[in-house]
């Protein structure tokens, strides 16, 4: 195991009567990608505002390679910011604001040139460093925003949903990039979004908040496949939610069937919810299947079909490949190891 | 457009009848000798240019230059810090304190550098309530103090939008890059107040430039000015019918107008959408 870049102890932090972080504990491993993800609200960007020195707890202690920081301004930090809305500077070009940290440290005038020359090849704009800051488009400003902070070489890089201004297509080359980076250089990034798809493709471990609280930790793999609970299976993809009935391990109850599954250690008859992602859904012929209905809508998604089954008059979302008209009765089947039983959360 | 261009024809008209004709007729006075109250003779004429060669004339442009600038630094020496703290408050307290910059300039001019003047001057009423006898009227340091007391709004607000409008990310920006206090002021938030500075320098330094109000009144008609210069061309001089007392007022006049165009340019120049400009 790597050694722990930042612990966070014990964090609350009000403002006001409104708790955003409420006993709030978490660390991050040296090199890794780390992404705080949850709806807006979560207290995920505060979180990073108290990492980045902008915010003070009200209690608690922020380590940093096994220092307590909690008393070190934001320029003290061997830590930078990639700024939500990129924060660059008005009145330098391309060039001066890359070089602002550099400047500061008094570093000479050469080594400046040539790191800045560095990173600009980097991020991919070599020969932009006279451009004015206004005249540069929203993908070439956020990466002139990474430059601005990995120039300066930090032990942690902070990125308050960098991505969020960007178009789709932009956004998903970023995305990519974005983690080649953090390979080559070696930093730990702590990435703040809240788009789940995003947090999925670049990060090696997922936080999952709501309401100041972490939900659960994991391998975007992980919190795909093995949701804790409602709230992340919901948040986490696209999700058809039961409430259902542990008989035994494995055995669960759910619409008024019973089904094999892959979870156990519940109480006997322990009221649980089943998740089974849309893409786990096979069809079946209406003899065969477990699960009947009839076709009510269907979408074609470029990859997929968004397919709506009405079953005992409620709705369960598919996405496959295989084409089912509009009212036409299909069967259902799902694999057992498809079939996601967690505790009831909120009962 | 062209239906609510006709709704602008009273100001139009306005602007033609009380601005543009009179600059056409202060042009014509500036370069020619014809006399504005007995017109006979017209001749085309640089023979007002003689005016700027005289002693009083340079005297009065050095007076008016040397008190507008001290007048205008130390407006922004003063203004500045206030302007940086009005733009950190919350707003309520910052709507009070905005107030009290902006009341007292609803209140006449003229009544308020009369007051200045009795505070500046011995055995005033300052001495009765306060027991302080002040003896300025009449210095340098009157003048100065008086024109500081105009203006200085003028220097606080300009400032005082920018800063207020500047985004607080790029302060963070700056500290997260390595910058301490003191830096960031200098790098970023000073630099990025340029354009408010420069519109406030303009809005303090042009009106102490012209005013011949003031010096009248707390100069006690010790100092000639550039404004004060104008007046006794177009009044005093004109009622003792010396000649071509206007045409001279006329061409200083001119000489002051293009100081001012110039001035707007460079205000427009750094801040294009004119916010700083109230």
């Amino acid at each position: 195991m790597s050694k722990k870049m930042i612990v966070l102890n014990h964090i609350y932090k009000s403002y006001g009567d409104l708790k955003v972080l409420d006993d709030f504990n978490l660390y991050i491993n040296e090199n890794e990608f780390i992404t705080l993800l949850g709806p807006s609200g979560c207290g995920k960007t505060t979180c990073l505002r108290l990492i980045g020195g902008f915010e003070a707890p009200d209690s608690g202690t922020i380590e940093f390679d096994g220092k307590i920081i909690n008393g070190l301004e934001p320029n003290q930090r061997e830590i930078n910011t990639c700024f939500q809305k990129y924060a660059l500077f008005p009145h330098l070009d391309v060039f001066g604001n890359i070089a602002f940290g550099l400047r500061l440290k008094k570093i000479p005038k050469e080594e400046i040139t040539q790191r800045v020359e560095e990173v600009l090849r980097l991020v991919k704009m070599e020969g932009l460093g006279s451009r004015t800051v206004s005249t540069l488009s929203g993908g070439q400003q956020q990466r002139v925003a990474i430059a601005r902070a990995i120039v300066n070489r930090p032990k942690v890089l902070l990125l308050d949903e960098p991505l969020g201004a960007l178009d789709l297509k932009l956004r998903q080359e970023m995305q990519y990039e974005l983690k080649e980076m953090q390979k080559e250089l070696g930093i730990t990034f702590v990435y703040v979004t809240h788009d789940q798809e995003e947090a999925l493709t670049m990060s090696d471990t997922i936080v999952i908040m709501n309401e100041g609280k972490i939900l659960q930790i994991g391998t975007p793999e992980d919190i795909y496949n093995e949701p804790k609970n409602r709230f992340v299976a919901n948040f986490i993809g696209e999700s058809n939610l039961f409430e259902g009935i542990m008989h035994e391990d494995y055995l669960v109850e759910f619409c008024g069937r019973s089904f094999e599954c892959v979870d156990k250690g519940f109480r006997k008859d322990e009221p649980v919810d089943v998740v089974i992602r849309p893409e786990d859904f096979d069809f079946v012929p209406p003899s065969k299947g477990k699960i009947v209905g009839i076709v009510d809508s269907l979408l074609f998604k470029g990859v997929h079909y968004e397919i709506n089954v009405i079953v005992d008059g409620r709705e369960y979302t598919i996405h496959t490949t295989k084409f089912r008209d509009i009212g036409v009765k299909v069967g259902l089947s799902v694999d057992p190891d498809n079939i996601h039983v967690m505790k009831r959360s909120g009962a | 457009m062209n239906r609510l261009r006709r709704y602008s024809l009273p100001y139009l008209v306005w602007m033609g009848i009380f601005i543009l004709i009179p600059t056409v007729v202060l042009l014509i006075l500036a370069f020619s000798d014809l006399s504005l109250y007995r017109p006979g003779t017209f001749r085309l004429s640089l023979a007002n240019f003689a005016i700027f060669s005289l002693p009083t004339t340079q005297r009065a442009i050095w007076n008016s230059f040397r008190f507008a600038g001290i007048a205008a630094a130390i407006c922004f020496i003063i203004g500045y810090p206030v302007a940086f703290y009005l733009s950190k408050l919350g707003i309520r307290v910052r709507k009070i304190l905005i107030s009290l910059l902006i009341v007292p300039l609803w209140s006449n001019m003229l009544l308020r550098i009369n007051a200045w003047e009795k505070i500046f001057t011995a055995n005033s009423i300052v001495t009765d309530v306060f027991g302080l006898s002040i003896s300025l009227v009449g210095t340098d340091a009157a003048i100065v103090l008086g024109m500081v007391a105009m203006y200085l709004p003028f220097m606080v607000f300009p400032i005082f939008s920018v800063l207020e409008k500047m985004d607080p990310k790029l302060v963070e920006a700056a500290r997260d890059l390595g910058a301490n206090d003191v830096q960031t002021f200098f790098r970023v938030v000073f630099p990025l107040s340029g354009g408010g500075v420069i519109s406030g320098f303009v809005m303090t330094f042009l009106p102490a430039l012209t005013t011949f109000v003031l010096p009248a009144y707390l100069g006690l008609g010790k100092y000639t000015l550039i404004g004060t210069l104008i007046e006794s061309k177009f009044i005093k001089e004109a009622a003792d019918s010396r000649a071509l007392s206007i045409n001279q007022g006329s061409l200083i006049s001119l000489f002051l107008m293009i100081l001012s165009i110039t001035a707007f340019l460079l205000v427009i120049r750094v801040d294009k959408e004119g916010e700083t400009l109230i």
